[in-house]
Parts: C-alpha cells; structure tokens; sequence
C-alpha cells in the first residue's frame, strides 16, 4: 500500500487494471513460423479476426457500397428500458448479429440527429469519415450494454420450446411440450401436474360471477387472471387488448413500483396526474446549472444515452455546472470537469430533508419566482407571458372538522352559481384579494394567504397552497434538516443559492434513486423546486417529452377498439384504489371505525406490483387464480419478497402461473409453464421516449433477423403474440381472427399473425399528422435490409400504403426533425395544466391502514412503516447503525447477465464501504463482510471507498442471480449446471424488509406511493475473513 | 506498470497509469494540426476528451465485438479511478486506454522478425503471417496495450480498426462513444476535427518520458496524473463458486 497522499485510487471494479492480456510462454517453438519477407502484408494479416466492414464509403464523394455478406437495419435495442434506435449489422448467411451501434435518425442514439427526410444511403454516410464533422458530428451509438446484450440472442439457455414443469414449482425441473399442448392445457385446465384439478382459462374468464362474494366492487371472477409485465416493450398494446378487451381481466402492472416509481408518484403529484405521472427532464443542453438527486446522468438512468452525451458535452463545451446528490460517487461525476462536476453526499432516503431546507432558505430570502407563481390561470399566465402556471394561490381548506378538509375552496362553498355540478370544473377555484375570496381570473393574485373566510356555511380556515408549502417548509430548522440529510447547513445555503442564480436556466433531476421509505414525499419536494423557480417548458429550464406517433389509434387502422370489445371492470388486486369504495370500509363503518383496514391502500398510486404478491397470498383483497409474468421478474426486483415468493411456490395460492419470456429467470423459474419469446433483434413493437426528447419521436421495432424459437404447427414462431392469438381463438375471444381490426372505413382485416398487428401500426404511425412519410424507394428497402420482410408487408398492407410502413422501418421509426425542439425560448411541446403546490387528491386522502392524513404539499418525513410507525421504533439505531442502498450499473441491469462479455468487464459487485465505517470495522478492501438487516442477511467482499456517505454500505444492483442459468436446469432428464459467473455478486433485494406492522404479510413500500423501499434499509456489518 | 500478468478478472493488482505530459510531449502531430496544406496521405490519430468520458465502456465492448478479441485481453478499455487528494472530495477519473500509435513505437525495433510496422497512415500494425508469438513487443510497450492472443497465437493490439478506416468508417469505439469522448481523424489535415481540437485544447499524452511521440492525445488529464502514480487498482474480487451466501431462495 502507498502512502495515502494523493493516491489514485482504482475505483469501480471496471476494468482499471493495467494489463491488456496474458503472456505467453510457448515462445520458442514457434519461431520458425515465418521471416519478414519485405512484401507489403495482405489486410487479412493485419486485421486477425475482426469483421469484414460493412460498407465503405467514398471519403471524396460520400457514396457508399454495401457488403453484400451483411446487412444494416435500423431497429430498436431492448437491452434496458431506454429502448434507443440502434443500427444492427447482421451476417446474412449465419442469420447472426455481428455488431450494434446507434441510428443517426433517433434522438436517442444521436444529437444531433439528421433530418428524417435523409435517404438511408445518406444516414450510412453521415456516420462516415465523410463530409464535415468526419463522421463525429452525427455520431451515434450504442452504450456499452447496448453493445454486448446482441449476445443474449444466441444465449445457449434461451427457451426455444415451451416448458412445462415436472415436479414441484421452482425446482428447476422441466419437460418440452409442444405448442398446441401449451394452449391446450392453458386454456382447457384439468388435472394437469397430477396435484388436482385447475381451472384454465376458458373457465376463469367469467365476466357474470363476482371475483369476490358479496363484494361486487372487485368486478368479475376474470379478474382472478393477473398479468404482471415489466416495462411497455412496445407490445403492450397488443397484451392489454387481450387482457382487458378480450379476456376481461383488469388486474395489469408493470415494473415501475419497484422501480424508480416513487419519484414517478413524487411528479405525478406535482403534474396533477397520479396515475400517468408526467414527468418533465432538464434542458440538459442549455440549462446553467442542473441538481441531480436520485439519478446519474451518464451512469444510468432514462434515456441514458442521451443524458450521458448532453451533459457530458454541456459540461466541456457548454453553459453547464451541476452537483450530484447521491450516497455514491459514480460515473455521474467527472474529475476532469473540475467545478463544473461536483459531488455531495447526501444520507440514502432523505432528499426531501435537503429539499425543504432549500424551500425554506428561497422563501426567507426571497428566491421564488413571484411572477410566475402568482398567475392563478392559464389565461393569467398567457397574459403574463409565462409558459405555465400553478395552483399556489388558490385557497384551501384547512380546517380539520371541516368535511372538506385539505380540499380546495370553490364558488359555491361561497354560494356563487356555477353552470354544471357542485366542484364540477367550472365551479371556479378561488383567490384571496382585499375583499375576501375571489374566483381565480386572468390577473396575478397573492401568493400568501391565511385566515377565516366565510362561506355559505359559515367561517373557514383557508390558505393558499404556497403559504401552506412555505408553512410546510418552516416545520423544522435548517439545523434539523441538515442533521438529517447529513449535508451541512452551508452546503445547503450555497446550493440553494446557486439554484436560484440561473433564472429559469436551472433545473432539479431526479429518478430511481428515490425508493426509501419517504421516497414519494421527497420526489414530490425534490419536484417542487423547479416549480418555485419557474422553469417549466422553457429552454434552459425543465421540459417534458415531445411524445410520439402512436400506432395503436391512427388513420389508416383502429388497434384500440374492435366490435364486442369487454370493458374490464371492477377494483384492481394491488389496492391502488381508495378503501373508502370497498365492502370493508362499508362494514367497519357500520360497525363504529372504519380504520384501519385490513391493509394498506394507495389510492394515490399507479399498479402497484409490489403489493400484488402480497394480495395473492393474503387474498386480500382477491386472490389469483392465474397468474401469467410476461418478461417480468418481480420475484429477484422487489425488496424483501422472498418469504412472500415461498408461499407463492404453493400450488393452492394461485394454481395456474404462467410465464411469456425467452429465459428461465427467478420469477418465471417458478412458474407452470413457459412460453418461449423472441429476443432483441428478433421481435416487433414501436416505443417513444419516457422523457428528455424535446420532439416527437417513435421507434420502431422489426425482426432483422429470424427468430429462432420453434414453429408451431401452422408455420409460425412460438412467442407471445402466438401465444395470445392462438389462446383467443381457442376461448373464441372477440378481437382476434379473421375479422379483428377495423380501417377507416370499418372494414375488418385479421389478427391471426404478429404481422396482421405491427405492420398495420406502422402505417399508422407513417400516416399521422399533416403530411404522412414519404414511401420507401427501392434503395432504402434494400440498403437496410426491409426487403427482409417486404413480401409481407405487401401480403398484409393495401398497395398504397405498404411502402410508408416500409419507411418506418428502414428508418427505424418516424422522428420529427430536431428544429421541432424549441419555439423561440419555449418548449415547442409545453405542459398545460397547472402545477400542483397543494395537490387535493393528496391533501384529503386518509390513509387506510391509520385514518390520518399526509399534507398536500411536499414534506420532509422519516421513512415509516405503514401503522405510521417510524424505522428506529423497530430497528434502533443503535442495533442498526448503519444504511445500506443499491446504486444502478452503468454495464449491468436486472436482465443482461447472460451478455457475457459485461461479466469480462465488470465480474460481480462487491459492497462498497466508506473509508471511516471500514476502519471502525476493521474492513479493508478483500475482506469478506456479512451484511445483516432485519429482513436478510449476506455476505460479500468489500472494496473500501472513499466516495461514499458516512456509515452506509452500497450495492451495485444486477448481480447475485439464481435464475439465468446460474442454478442447474433440467429439461427433458437433461441437466444444464449452474454457471458460477452468472451466480456472481450479491442482490441487495435479498436484504429488504417485509413491513412489520401489516398483519398480512407485505413488504415494506412508501406510504403514499406503495413503490419498494430498497434506499436506506438499517443493517449492521461485520468483518468475516 | 503492472507485469504481473495475472488474469484480468479475479485478481487484486496494483496499477499504475502514465504520467500527464505537458503540450512538448504531443509534437509533431499537434504541429502538423497548424498546417494548413494537408498531405495526401492521411495520419490517423484519436483526441480523448476526458470531460466528456462517461465510463460506459461502449468502445471496450464494440471493441470486443468488432474484432473478435478473446476473453481476457482488451484492445482498449476504459480504466475507472476514484481519485483522492487530502482535503478535497473524492472524484472520479475515467481513462480510455488503448494502443497509442506512436511515431516512435518501443514495439517496432524489438520485433526479432520484423512482424511489426508503422503503416501508411500511421498505424502500428502486426503483420500475423510474420509474427512468431514471442512476446518482446509486448513486454516493450510502455502502454500495456498489446497481449498475444491465444486464439491466433500471434501479438494482437489495437489496430484503429485498420479494417474500417481503410472502407472510409470509423473505429468501432469511435464510432459508439457516447460521451463523444473518442475523437479520431486525419491529424495531417488542418480541417479535420482532431487537428481543430488540437489547436484550441491544451493536449496531454500519456508517459511523454518514454518519448514515444505518440498519435492518441488526451484533453484533460489533469496534473494530479503527472509523474508514476502508483495506487489500489479496481478490485476484482474473486468470487466463490457457490451461491451459499443466499438466503433461502429459489
């Protein structure tokens, strides 16, 4: 060891050590291989076992000629949920994916991107050593994950066939079974593992008998299927027109709760929208300064490509400066970059400590945007020429007796006409003015505001939604939130300083880094910031994205609606819902106390998946019947499930589970059957950016290669939409078959293969808006390889329109060009509804599980359990020193494992920690550790760090898998071993904690939000070895 | 430099990077960026803008991917540091390294059978139909950016994908680089992007001591690199093969 001054420290485990390779000891014997000759050497001697090219180009003239061994098609990269156009390069004759780099037409891969009206010769050029820029200026990528992930394709333990289980669920034993077997047995139920007898499918879709006896409230008894998805692959639609139209069934979530949701709910209530979250995204090219919290531009996050390339150019070549807040230090940061790059830790989960200490400073010394806040309208706000507006000064309620508490006041509580409804949308919302109460017009009304109004029922307490945020903000001292986000009271000071020395040119991220046990609270403040400053739709400031084109409702076909569609119907499994509609608060209420329920509900929520595992074993509210993941893996995702999984093993708690998905994962491992899918390259679908793209953008997914799961008996690959036709057809489900789509005309074409759907969404998005895309000449088919599948879009399409959807996908979707971004100083893509400083729906909901109430506005708030309980009346500080977090990978997600080439780079994920804790601890870097929460325990090397926050342990998340092959799989009495590599590292998942106030068992999740708690869990470490 | 030569993965090692030159040690191709009259024959050379590497390691796997590296060695990586100065906060260093093309390449005079060449444009390249496997070239670079490749069994090294540039493309890992770190072209011509950076940057190099001239420069390797800097290398820890550490799972 060297001394500790100035020591360059390796950091990350990624690929610091020096060495290139391995020496080579049998030297000798060969040196009689050859003698220098003089002779000029044959490329072929120079190049080893590179790739051919796959084209060249002329540097003089930009032309450029094809390999003819190999095709270029622009297509959409899955590798995580950023799903960015990438150009994939194929070798034709092995039907295998050689390379992958960017598109130069997506704003995803590319900035800037080239005008979408490029020939394809012209996109291939523009990434040449052609013409200005030497093919720099439009570069575009892949990331290092979008590079490697082409190798799950031919992953040697893909599914290809269906699998049914043999012998219990998850013990890894499997039997091939044919397709028509699989819907067969699905489908039709029976006594199909010789354990009983189950309902199939044909019999659970019962849209007359109740899911629940005397509840009617829960809907159908279809509603016992649940779907669980993990992230809109573009396929979706295709899934939810079978689950909701067609099956009837309303029990459908994603991924997002035990995955950045909390934030997601933290925007949504900002946004006003609880259920679609908005969420807006610096304008990281011209924002000044940027405050990242809870997201890691260039580390990871979404769209990752694109914010890693804008900031790192904003920060070398531009205006930026930016601070990252986070328990780590990452990649996020950038030494070279000097001040303009810094980092400060912050404690894991409490964000919302920092953000309400810097509310508080702005509105003591003033640094809120008053001209913005004060417009009560939009009309106000166009008059005042802002690009937004909020709600900070209408009036609340804010009397607790009163039954419209946290609510806000309207014209007819002061006994003003409204046409309409009482608290319709034309009952206008109120402003204070010297003469009491006034609706909210189209001038600047005061921002603060409390006292007694009167009203028709006498007087009320009310406030504006700002005085109740700035009350909010004053509830502790700078000193108290300092001490609980661990960052000094003048580090505070001076950041909320310099965020508000930029105007409307400075912008607060954030994203997954928000999942503690107030992750929605402090997403909501860390939210609010740029809301105080103003800097909504404006360039510089915060924009959200410009959207897409969608393909399921457009001009030329009706993907959304088909004749005899079901109408899914009744509250959803995951308790996302008020309690206050349910049968049991009926019940309790007519008994005396409606609270607590029985558990916990979030009517302020999206699907919650982290709570459907909990109501399937509980049956609370409703149990399943089936079960089906669909390239999902809730089971290895959410914190502390695994005593919630062993009960889900049991046959008798949901009798059928069924999994759609290419590999044998933890969560499909435990499943009854699985259908093989397509992977990567190989599948359909069209996606638009979550965020951070200024313009419309849709991408478009294709096989460029052909799949290589089996054919079923009709000639067509095995893989979920088969899967989904076949099973309709079987039950005679409407809006499959031969007449399932209806065109413009109300004609009806088929849904009988994946084409008949993807390619008529692509005409679709060719044809939206003014001018639709121009048609595809023969060049663009052919250089990128759309003559691949130009037989069918002919078969499928009518004459006029197959060369558009042609377009689409020689393109790799349809993008607006990048001119599009701005009108002027604004977003040409603006939010127009009000921000939410007081959200209603928040501010009156009474938590189910203790009848109390949250504010309305953003709040500083310990992480708690769902009794309202706080972690250290459990788990005391003293027994649990110590917080430990997960940070993501730049190389490695939840399903990119079986890429091998990221395990040469980065090979397992040692827990990081700080310097000051491992010295306490008697920790150096080798030593292994055993970590120990209330919910888990494991144990791991540990790599000492500096740049980590006091007395916390960090997890890099992606690694400590079971499922993928690192357990042994045996299919047919052939067992494939578990591969130690693919078992590497520890999964932070495995330390989370089921909530020990729920007297039926859940995992612990953020009150408000339901999202997973994994930011933060208290633990205690020891040295081991 | 690390000869320890032990495997890639598993192992602790120390590391040791090259020292940061002043703008006297990229001469002669960062003169040639003044010219005006470019020469008909190009001169590769890659510009590594380190404000703008995000440490994805995209160039490392396209790397991988475009030239069939074998397991165990890199053509190029991207060396991750956490770097720690008393009485400042922690930051983090990303380090592209790969083969820096020198002019006056130590590889080329110790190749006992003349497999190793500088090319046209400026490469340094192996000639596999000449090349014995002996390994002295890559004990010679002073960049520890050539290995034997056990597949062809000849010394293998970044080619700046003589394979592409020779077709009018880019390198694989400029062609992917997200950050827009990885900056490559013609350094005889004063119009190229590389020769622009050249002259508005101040320019590193790696090692200037070796006096290699070499043709990859960097912006922002920051004086704290100047001189051997010896430290703790990323850590690969080895890793038990068993997964007895889980709880009760699947």
């Amino acid at each position: 060891m060297t001394n500790r001054r100035n020591i360059l420290k390796g950091a990350v485990a990624t690929g610091a050590l020096a060495t290139f390779g391995v020496g080579y000891a049998g030297t000798v014997k060969k040196l009689a291989k050859g003698k220098w000759s003089g002779a000029v050497p044959r490329n072929e001697h120079l190049t080893g076992n590179s790739s051919p090219a796959e084209y060249s180009v002329n540097p003089q003239t930009g032309d450029i000629a094809l390999n003819p061994d190999q095709a270029m098609s622009y297509t959409m990269c899955i590798g995580c949920t950023t799903m960015c156009g990438v150009r994939v390069r194929v070798d034709k004759t092995a039907n295998k994916v050689l390379r992958v780099t960017g598109n130069p037409y997506s704003p995803m891969s590319t900035d800037p991107f080239i005008p979408y009206e490029s020939s394809v010769a012209e996109s291939f050029a523009a990434m040449a050593q052609a013409g200005k820029g030497n093919g720099l200026l439009n570069r575009s990528t892949a990331c290092g994950r979008g590079n490697a992930v082409l190798q799950q394709v031919e992953n040697p333990r893909r599914v290809l066939k269906p699998l049914k289980r043999v012998g219990p669920r998850g013990s890894g034993q499997w039997q091939t079974i044919s397709f028509e077997q699989l819907v067969e047995e699905v489908v039709e139920g029976g006594d199909l593992f010789g354990e009983g007898r189950i309902a199939g499918l044909r019999e659970i879709r019962d849209l007359e008998t109740p899911a629940v006896e005397g509840a009617p409230e829960f809907g159908p008894r279809a509603n016992r299927l649940m779907w669980m998805n993990c992230v809109d692959d573009g396929r979706d639609n295709l899934v939810l027109r079978w689950l909701k139209q067609s099956f009837g069934s309303n029990n459908f979530t994603r991924h997002g709760s035990y995955c950045g949701g909390a934030f997601r709910s933290g925007s949504g209530a900002l946004f006003g929208d609880f259920k679609a979250m908005p969420h807006a995204k610096p304008d990281f090219s011209n924002a000044e300064f940027i405050i990242f919290a809870g997201t890691a531009p260039g580390n990871a996050g979404n769209p990752f490509k694109r914010i890693g390339n804008l900031v790192a150019k904003a920060r070398a070549d531009g205006d930026l400066s930016y601070v990252v807040i986070d328990p780590i230090l990452n990649n996020a940061q950038n030494g070279p970059s000097g001040e303009r790059s810094r980092w400060m830790a912050i404690k894991p989960g409490t964000d919302g400590a920092l953000a309400m200490a810097m509310m508080a400073w702005m509105f003591d010394n003033d640094r809120i945007n008053h001209d913005y806040l004060a417009q009560p309208s939009q009309a106000a706000a166009d008059a005042a020429g802002e690009a937004s507006w909020t709600n900070a000064t209408h009036l609340v309620i804010v009397d607790e007796t009163h039954p419209r508490f946290g609510h806000f006041l309207r014209g007819s509580d002061l006994g003003l006409t409204v046409e309409g409804d009482t608290y319709c949308d034309a009952d206008p919302h109120l402003v204070a003015s010297s003469n009491g109460p006034v609706p909210a017009g189209n001038a600047p009304a005061p921002l603060f505001f409390e006292g007694e109004v009167d009203t028709t029922n006498g007087p009320v307490a009310a406030k504006t939604s700002l005085s109740l945020l700035r009350d909010e903000a004053h509830r502790q001292s700078l000193e108290a939130y300092s001490e609980a986000c661990g960052i000094p009271a003048a580090k505070i000071i001076d950041l909320a300083r310099e965020f508000t020395s930029h105007g409307r040119r400075a912008a607060v991220d954030s994203h997954g880094g928000m999942m503690g046990g107030s992750g929605f609270a402090n997403a909501y403040a860390l939210s609010m910031l740029n809301t105080l400053i103003g800097n909504l739709n404006w360039k510089g400031g915060a924009m959200i994205a410009g959207g897409g084109f969608p393909e399921n409702k457009g001009p030329a076909y009706d993907l959304a609606s088909f004749p005899g569609a079901v109408k899914a119907k009744g509250l959803p499994a995951g308790r996302n819902v008020s309690y206050e509609k349910t049968s049991e608060f009926k019940r309790k209420k007519a008994a005396g106390n409606p609270y607590p329920a029985d558990g916990p509900w979030y009517p302020n929520a999206p699907g919650l998946a982290t709570e459907w595992i909990s109501s399937m074993v509980n049956h609370y509210p409703y149990g399943a019947e089936a079960l089906i993941f669909r390239n999902t893996n809730p089971v290895y995702g959410i914190p502390g499930v695994a005593p919630l999984v062993e009960k889900l093993k049991d046959p008798k708690v949901v009798p059928l589970i069924i999994s759609i998905d290419p590999f044998i994962n933890e969560s499909t491992g435990i499943s009854d059957y699985i259908v093989p899918d397509s992977v990567m390259y190989e599948t359909w679908g069209f996606t638009k950016p979550w965020g951070g793209v200024a313009t419309k953008a849709t991408c478009a997914r294709w096989p460029v290669i052909e799949p290589r799961m089996e054919k079923n008996a009709q000639g067509d690959r095995v893989g979920m939409e088969t899967f989904l036709i076949a099973t309709a057809k079987r039950m005679g489900l409407p809006g499959f078959g031969d007449e399932a789509i209806p065109d413009a005309q109300g004609v009806l074409h088929p849904l009988n293969r994946a084409e008949d759907w993807y390619l008529r969404g692509a005409v679709n998005v060719a044809m939206l808006g003014k001018t639709p895309v121009a048609p595809a000449s023969d060049e663009d088919i052919a250089l990128s390889n759309v003559a691949r599948i130009a037989e069918d879009l002919q078969a499928v399409l009518k004459p006029d329109e197959w060369r558009r959807a042609a377009t689409i996908y020689a393109k790799g979707g349809r993008y607006e060009n990048i001119e599009r971004s701005y009108d002027g100083a604004r977003a040409t893509y603006a939010f127009d509804k009000p921000m939410m400083i007081w959200n209603e729906e928040l501010g009156s909901f009474r938590r189910a599980t203790t009848g109390t109430r949250v504010p309305g506005t953003p709040s500083w708030r310990e992480a708690e359990f769902a009794d309202g309980s706080k972690v250290s009346d459990h788990y005391s500080k003293e027994d649990w020193p110590i917080r430990v977090f997960s940070y993501k990978s730049p190389l490695q997600n939840s399903y990119s494992v079986g890429a091998e080439v990221l395990l040469r780079i980065v090979a397992s994920n040692p827990v990081i920690v700080g310097s000051a804790l491992a010295r306490a601890h008697g920790i150096r870097t080798g030593d292994m550790v055993r970590l120990t929460t209330p919910g888990g325990m494991l144990e791991s090397v540990a790599v000492v760090r500096e740049g980590i926050a006091p007395d916390t342990v960090a997890i890099e998340h992606g690694f400590g898998h079971r499922g993928f092959g690192a357990h042994d799989i045996t299919i047919d009495g052939e067992t494939k071993p578990g591969d130690p590599r693919l078992a590497a590292g520890v999964l932070l998942n495995d330390l989370g904690l089921i909530d020990p106030t729920r007297d039926k068992a859940g995992v612990w999740v953020d009150p408000v939000s339901g999202t997973a708690v994994r930011q933060g869990l208290p633990a205690k470490i020891w040295r081991i070895a | 430099m690390d000869t320890t030569r032990r495997g890639f993965l598993g192992a602790i090692g120390k590391v040791t990077i090259g020292a940061a030159a002043s703008i006297a040690g990229a001469s002669q191709a960062a003169e040639a960026a003044q010219s005006d009259t470019p020469t008909a024959v190009p001169h590769w050379g890659m510009v590594v803008d380190l404000r703008k590497c995000i440490g994805c390691q995209a160039c490392t796997v396209a790397c991988i991917m475009e030239n069939a590296v074998p397991e165990g060695a890199f053509r190029t990586h991207v060396s991750v540091y956490e770097l720690v100065k008393d009485g400042q906060d922690p930051a983090m260093v990303m380090l592209p390294r790969l083969c820096n093309h020198c002019d006056d390449p130590p590889c080329l005079p110790v190749c006992p059978v003349e497999a190793t060449f500088k090319a046209e444009n400026g490469e340094v390249l192996v000639d596999a139909s000449k090349c014995v496997g002996c390994a002295y070239c890559v004990q010679a670079c002073p960049y520890d950016a050539r290995f034997i490749n056990h597949e062809t069994q000849v010394a293998d090294k970044c080619t700046f994908c003589f394979h592409r540039t020779q077709a009018g493309l880019l390198p694989a890992c400029v062609e992917t680089c997200v950050g827009g770190a990885r900056n490559f072209g013609d350094l005889n011509d004063a119009g190229s992007e590389v020769s622009r950076m050249l002259r508005e940057n101040e320019v590193s190099v790696l090692r200037p001591e070796m006096h290699t001239n070499p043709n990859v420069y960097y912006i922002g390797l920051d004086d704290l690199l100047d001189g051997r800097v010896a430290g703790e290398a990323a850590y690969h820890p080895e890793m038990a093969d068993s997964v007895s550490s889980h709880k009760e799972g699947l």
